[in-house]
């Protein structure tokens, strides 16, 4: 069932148009937060950090570093009482009382460059007392696990978030539907398993960095590499008590950002020290080690699957407990773990369902956002147990997903109907694109090769209340400058905009521009640059507010020409009459107005539209069930499909090919999203076989990228097919949905699936080294 | 802890005016002084504090360091600053050296190797050096220029330990001599790192083998290892020239190498797994040279 | 920590500083002389954000490096050209173009040094195969784009030919 859109695509929506901020990226002429020029004024930040995985902090003496020669300042925790955090504020900017991970910032020095504030962090004394700490989710709940945050009962949090006082778990979130222990009994087949996930950096090319200053009337400017401007100046302003207005948060392109930059992770840092030496703007940039394991990280995952299905491989029932790894502050995790719980069925169609995801406090690196939200991490897990279980009842893995996939109408577990979905045609698209079920002889005979399938889910995870909101104003030439908050990370998202706007009103896409660098004193608030909500959100935003400046320069023609407004339109810069064919450059127009054709004087005025948008068909949702009318937005939702080649001598694993499959509900630039999901699947391919934090009592083993690596040009593989889906969303424009994200979810799974299918073997943690993968054959007598 | 800073530390860049004068001056500042090429390997440590130096001393710039060249008669000579790109380029080396040119190119990524050196490589002594193992069996020479003067130490007696070689306070390596190569010899370098390329080597394997009558089996075999034990290794697998060269010879000798080695567990890899590989590679590379000189 | 007068050339203009030893050519490019066009990634030698082309004296032609592994004091008298002098009269280098083009910009922090190499590779080997495209980037790491259309991009840009201007 399709619906209908009251504003038919027309140019350039639809249309593949060259990036808005192509030439100046070229040219390295686009400005990043590091490259802004502050002149010889600016003071350098370092932070000193815990190098204890749990501790007290028993004393702290700054006295020598603040004698050192061109140190400015010190601060510690005693200058920050206040707790920050997203959707739990469970942590002070510098630690107070209490360190929790190897990493924890315990003091701030500014001086007049970074060799100094470096040589003044030795000068500090601190001493620990040094506690037993929790390396593992599951341990981490048992009731004689040390308690790492004594206070969580008086922490604030938001309302649809629900920590345990006197634990570890800072949020649980359950479903039950149907009847899961009486349906075991009806299945054909049930399949029980459990994975693990490692942490997972972002790894953004641009390392944090952001300079922030205080004038003397105790107004601060921020300049920072970021996704949340707007969420940055509303969290450091409540931990700091006080005014919003008090904050300007300008944030230029950011070089990538795939959550790292989210919330607030180092920006408030800065902020405190710059406090301490008013007037003077204070830089504090990390080193690539530093970026490793002191800005958010991916969760790590202990997942339990449960999952039966009958004769027919019909799903019956599912019971998955996530144990979440999230590290010495949950502020952003918490949601994630809700996210992990309520998609926690992945994209399937089950009667029968109990899931439980649980954020368990550890003395790990913290856990934040990371592409994907959860669902990386739950589908790595989910995506193979369901290969395996249809697999025991002889049935082939993409046969079982046509047969149980979601789709519209279904109910999903928490009581939602889906809307209508084209993921049916993506697991259709996709196999038929790797040529599903055929299998190619190896290059050599001792390689062999597989094919794996995954499929996935994922809906904007936010509060129900995240707003989006755009002004569109022309200038004097009818050029037109879009204005808003959400952030250009890499994802085309001004681009996009511009697309939009040009589309709404009936102007050329070059006549377009978005007003950049995001500044919160300027631009219209924007809640963050998360969740791939930005197409969807910020688009119907813009859109609206197209609408809106279109309306006012109709109606002003109209009067002028004594005509109906719907006789009127704009087409190519110019309005048009359908009725007398008159037509007017907009330039004649948009500021100057129209002389008064009554008489004496003008009417109109500069064109101003204003548009905002925000989601308020959301509902909350049982604690003790997850029930309710609409937990999500939407979904948007996709397969994979991958052929891999195992050498058995050494173990390695190569991906010959890669299909991605994903419904958009309309491509707004439709390069741009193959783009991403070709990005998204090598990501997904470089997280696959090469990533994860080693963490040994806490301390990274590999906070570099020597041995932290990454996909480079030689790993990517030789062959991807980007295809679009779609089936329009009713609530985006044009039918518009996020794809941003999505298109890494189902990598791992599906390599996993594809190495099971060459060489029979299972292994219950990536990454997918060869070491791992030739260990296990050798375990599994494939090879000697 | 090992932390990197942002930058490096301070020190004071010397630039000697000659051989002479530059052993001297790191003689007189033994521990504080060190000679560097790319410095890619120095910048590293020095950024996060594992070394420390008071002077960096540049001398790439003095007599023969930039000199490749190559004499019909007496084999290859790689002056110390000669970059491993053009190691990797260079038609002399690519005719009568594969292996190393081969082995060159392994190393990091084309700009990293615009910089960093094969006399860097051989006299940082890293076991992961990839370049060592086709040195060794090459039969390369480090020319070192000493307080007492210019001399030659074989490479087989250069590595004494992770990081540590035979050089002396005030030697500086001036170049690398490589003899000429047994006539119609072969030779292959296989690399295992985590990513297809540009990693460091969780094992590196070099084989050599050529024609000589004087051995049982009519063939001899060198076999390098990098990255499986405190120092590259080289080797004569007995199972090769004591009969006739066979696949169970050659599986035989792979066993035997895997054996020799020494690997230890670290984050790029455990020690098993590196035996295993070892044992897998070697028996590839001698497979591979086999092939080819007994064809 | 002594202190040295360097003169280079850098994009074509004749530049003089006076560097203490251990300041980077990285540093140098981005702190000294704010042509922050060349990115810090790591200060490693790892990303390649950093890569320039460095002709030091006698050399014919520039070769890429990554700047943070080079020091200031190593480039007196050598000639450097950075993203910012690719282009030639309001002129793109075909590998910017073609990049543009092919898609292969997302954020752009990588993009800088990606094109140097793309510019060095294709200098040395106007027509290189994929494989050889692949092999010259290991260096510079992307996290955007996956890489494809960068590949893609240098393809195209081979086919476009040799750039307007003087490289070095
Ligand atoms: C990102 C990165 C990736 C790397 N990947 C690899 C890899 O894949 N494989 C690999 O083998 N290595 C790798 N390395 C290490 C390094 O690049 C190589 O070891 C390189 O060959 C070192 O050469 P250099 O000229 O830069 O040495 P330098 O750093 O200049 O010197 C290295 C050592 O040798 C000494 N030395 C240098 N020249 C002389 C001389 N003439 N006389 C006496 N002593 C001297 C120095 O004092 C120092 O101890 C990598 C390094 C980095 C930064
Ligand atoms: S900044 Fe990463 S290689 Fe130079
Ligand atoms: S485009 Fe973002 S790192 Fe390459």
């Amino acid at each position: 069932m399709l619906k209908t859109h009251p504003t038919p695509a027309r140019g350039p929506v639809g249309e593949s148009v060259a990036r808005l901020d192509g030439q100046e990226k070229v040219t390295g002429a686009a400005q990043f937060a590091d490259d802004i020029q502050f002149g010889p004024g600016l003071l350098h930040a370092r932070i000193l950090r815990s190098p204890h995985a749990h501790a007290l902090i028993k004393r702290i003496d700054a006295s020598r570093a603040l004698a050192l020669p061109g140190v400015r300042a010190v601060v510690t925790g005693e200058q920050t009482p206040g707790y920050i955090g997203l959707y739990l504020q469970d942590r002070h900017i510098f630690c107070r009382d209490r360190v929790r991970y190897i990493g924890d910032p315990v003091a701030g020095v500014a001086a007049v460059d970074e060799q100094t504030a470096e040589k003044a962090l030795d000068l500090i004394e601190v001493e620990y007392e040094p506690l037993p700490a929790v390396f593992d989710p599951v341990a981490g709940t048992r009731p004689d696990a040390p308690l790492l945050h004594p206070d969580l009962g008086q922490y604030e949090a938001v309302n649809f978030i629900f920590p345990k006082p006197n634990t570890n778990i800072s949020n649980h979130f359950k479903i039950r539907r149907g009847d899961v222990a009486g349906a075991w009994a009806q299945c054909a087949a049930v399949v029980e398993r459990e994975y693990r996930v490692p942490h997972i950096q972002h790894v953004p090319i641009e390392p944090h960095v952001a300079v922030a200053k205080w004038d003397e009337k105790g107004k601060i400017t921020l300049w920072a590499s970021s996704q949340s401007p707007f969420a940055q100046r509303n969290l450091i302003a409540k931990a700091l008590h006080i005014s919003q207005s008090q904050i300007q948060v300008v944030a230029p392109y950011v070089g990538g950002g795939f959550g790292a930059k989210a919330g607030v992770s180092m920006e408030a840092l800065a902020v405190v020290i710059a406090g301490a030496v008013k007037g003077r703007p204070v830089k504090l940039r990390l080193t690539r080690e530093e970026e490793f394991f002191t800005t958010f990280v991916r969760q790590g995952l202990v997942a339990r699957f449960k999952l039966g299905c009958d004769t027919e491989g019909r799903l019956l029932a599912l019971e998955n407990t996530y144990y979440w790894d999230a590290g010495a502050y949950t502020e952003y995790g918490v949601n994630m773990t809700r996210a992990g719980g309520y998609s926690g069925t992945g994209p399937y169609d089950v009667p029968n369902v109990s899931v439980d995801s649980i954020c368990v406090y550890t003395n790990h690196p913290v856990g934040g956002p990371m592409r994907g939200f959860g669902m990386p991490e739950l589908h790595a897990g989910l995506e193979q147990a369901m290969d395996d279980l249809a697999r025991s009842i002889q049935l082939d893995p993409v046969e079982f997903r046509r047969r149980n996939c979601i789709r519209g109408g279904d109910t999903v577990a928490t009581g939602m109907t889906m809307h209508p979905t084209g993921l049916p045609d993506c697991i259709e698209q996709a196999a038929a694109a790797i040529n599903w079920g055929h299998k190619a002889p190896p290059s050599a005979p001792t390689k062999r090769r597989g094919k794996g399938f995954a499929i996935m889910w994922k809906a904007p995870a936010m509060p129900p209340n995240a707003g989006s909101s755009a002004r569109v104003q022309f200038n004097e030439d009818a050029t037109v400058t879009v204005s808003v908050g959400g952030q250009e990370i890499g994802q085309g998202t001004f681009t996009v905009m511009a697309q939009m706007a040009a589309a709404a009103l009936g102007v050329p896409y070059e006549w377009v521009k978005v007003a950049g660098p995001v500044d919160t004193d300027y631009s219209p608030y924007e809640w963050q640059t998360v969740a791939s909500r930005l197409t969807w959100s910020m688009g119907n935003a813009v859109k609206a507010a197209a609408l809106d400046a279109r309306r006012q320069v109709l109606e002003m023609v109209a009067q002028a020409w004594k005509e109906n407004p719907d006789d009127l339109d704009i087409v190519n810069g110019q309005v048009i009459s359908y009725k007398t064919e008159e037509a007017r450059s907009l330039k004649d127009i948009v500021i100057y107005g129209l002389p008064n054709p009554d008489g004496d004087g003008w009417i109109g005025g500069p064109v101003l539209g204003r548009g905002s948008f925000m989601p308020t068909y959301v509902t909350g949702l049982d604690a003790e069930t997850g029930q309710g009318p609409r937990a999500v937005v939407h979904y948007t939702t996709g397969a994979q499909a991958v052929e891999v080649e195992v050498d058995l001598e050494t173990g390695k694993v190569e991906v010959l090919r890669g299909v991605a499959a994903f419904d958009v509900g309309k491509a707004i630039n439709p390069e741009m999203v193959k783009a991403q999901m070709e990005g998204g699947l090598v990501q997904g391919i470089s997280t696959a076989f090469f990533e994860g934090l080693k963490l040994k009592d806490g301390r990274v083993q590999n906070p570099s990228f020597v041995d932290y690596r990454i996909a480079t040009a030689a790993d990517a593989p030789p062959q991807v097919e980007a295809i679009i889906v779609e089936v329009a969303q009713d609530d985006g424009p044009w039918g518009a949905r996020g794809i941003g994200e999505h298109s890494m979810v189902p990598t791992l799974p599906a390599i996993a699936n594809a190495i099971y299918d060459a060489v029979g073997i299972r292994m219950d943690a990536p990454p997918f080294s060869a070491e791992k993968v030739f260990m296990a054959m050798r375990q599994a007598g494939v090879v000697q | 802890m090992v932390t990197a800073h942002p930058g490096l530390p301070e020190f004071d860049y010397v630039k000697p005016a000659s051989l002479a004068e530059a052993s001297r001056f790191l003689a007189e500042h033994a521990g504080a002084a060190r000679a560097f090429m790319g410095g890619t390997d120095i910048f590293v440590r020095l950024r996060d504090g594992a070394w420390q130096a008071q002077y960096l001393v540049d001398v790439k710039h003095l007599e023969g360091m930039q000199a490749l060249s190559f004499d019909p008669a007496a084999g290859l000579t790689i002056g110390a600053a000669v970059n491993l790109n053009r190691i990797n380029a260079a038609p002399s080396v690519r005719e009568h050296y594969p292996v190393l040119a081969e082995a060159a190119g392994t190393v990091a990524s084309y700009q990293l190797r615009t910089r960093a050196t094969l006399a860097g490589n051989v006299c940082n002594a890293s076991p992961a050096g990839d370049t060592l193992a086709a040195c060794l069996v090459l039969a390369g020479q480090v020319s070192v220029h000493g307080l007492a003067g210019p001399r030659q130490v074989a490479l087989k007696d250069f590595f004494r330990g992770p990081g540590k070689t035979a050089l002396q306070p005030g030697d500086v390596v001036t170049a690398l001599r490589f003899p000429l190569p047994p006539a119609g010899y072969a030779a292959k370098y296989l690399k295992l790192g985590r990513n297809t390329l540009g990693d460091l080597a969780i094992v590196g394997v070099a084989a050599l083998g050529y024609r000589e009558a004087a051995a049982a089996a009519g063939l001899r075999f060198r076999v390098g290892l990098a990255s499986v034990a405190p120092t590259p290794l080289l080797l004569e697998p007995a199972a090769l020239s004591a009969g006739p060269v066979d696949e169970a010879a050659l599986t035989a000798a792979a066993e035997a190498v895997a054996a020799a080695a020494a690997p230890i567990d670290d984050v790029r890899g455990s020690a098993e797994y590196r035996r295993l590989m070892v044992r897998n590679l070697a028996r590839q590379a001698l497979t591979e040279v086999w092939r080819k000189i007994a064809a | 920590m002594s202190l040295h007068h360097i003169t280079l050339t850098i994009n074509g203009a004749v530049e003089r500083a006076t560097v203490p030893a251990n300041l980077t050519l990285l540093q140098l490019l981005r702190e000294t002389l704010a042509l922050t066009g060349t990115k810090n990634g790591c200060a490693a030698g790892e990303c390649g954000a950093c890569t320039v082309l460095l002709a030091l004296p006698g050399a014919e032609r520039g070769e890429p490096v990554n700047s943070c592994m080079v020091l200031a004091v190593e480039c007196d008298g050598a000639a450097v050209v950075t993203v910012e002098g690719l282009a030639h009269d309001h002129q793109l280098d075909p590998v910017q173009q073609a990049l543009l083009e092919a898609g292969g910009v997302q954020c752009g922090f990588c993009t800088p040094g990606v094109l140097i190499s793309a510019r060095a590779l294709l200098d040395r080997n106007p027509r290189p195969s994929e494989a050889e495209i692949r092999e010259a980037l290991v260096g510079n790491l992307c996290r955007c784009t996956g890489y494809l259309r960068i590949i893609a991009g240098i393809q195209a840009a081979a086919q476009l030919g040799a750039p307007a201007g003087p490289a070095a």
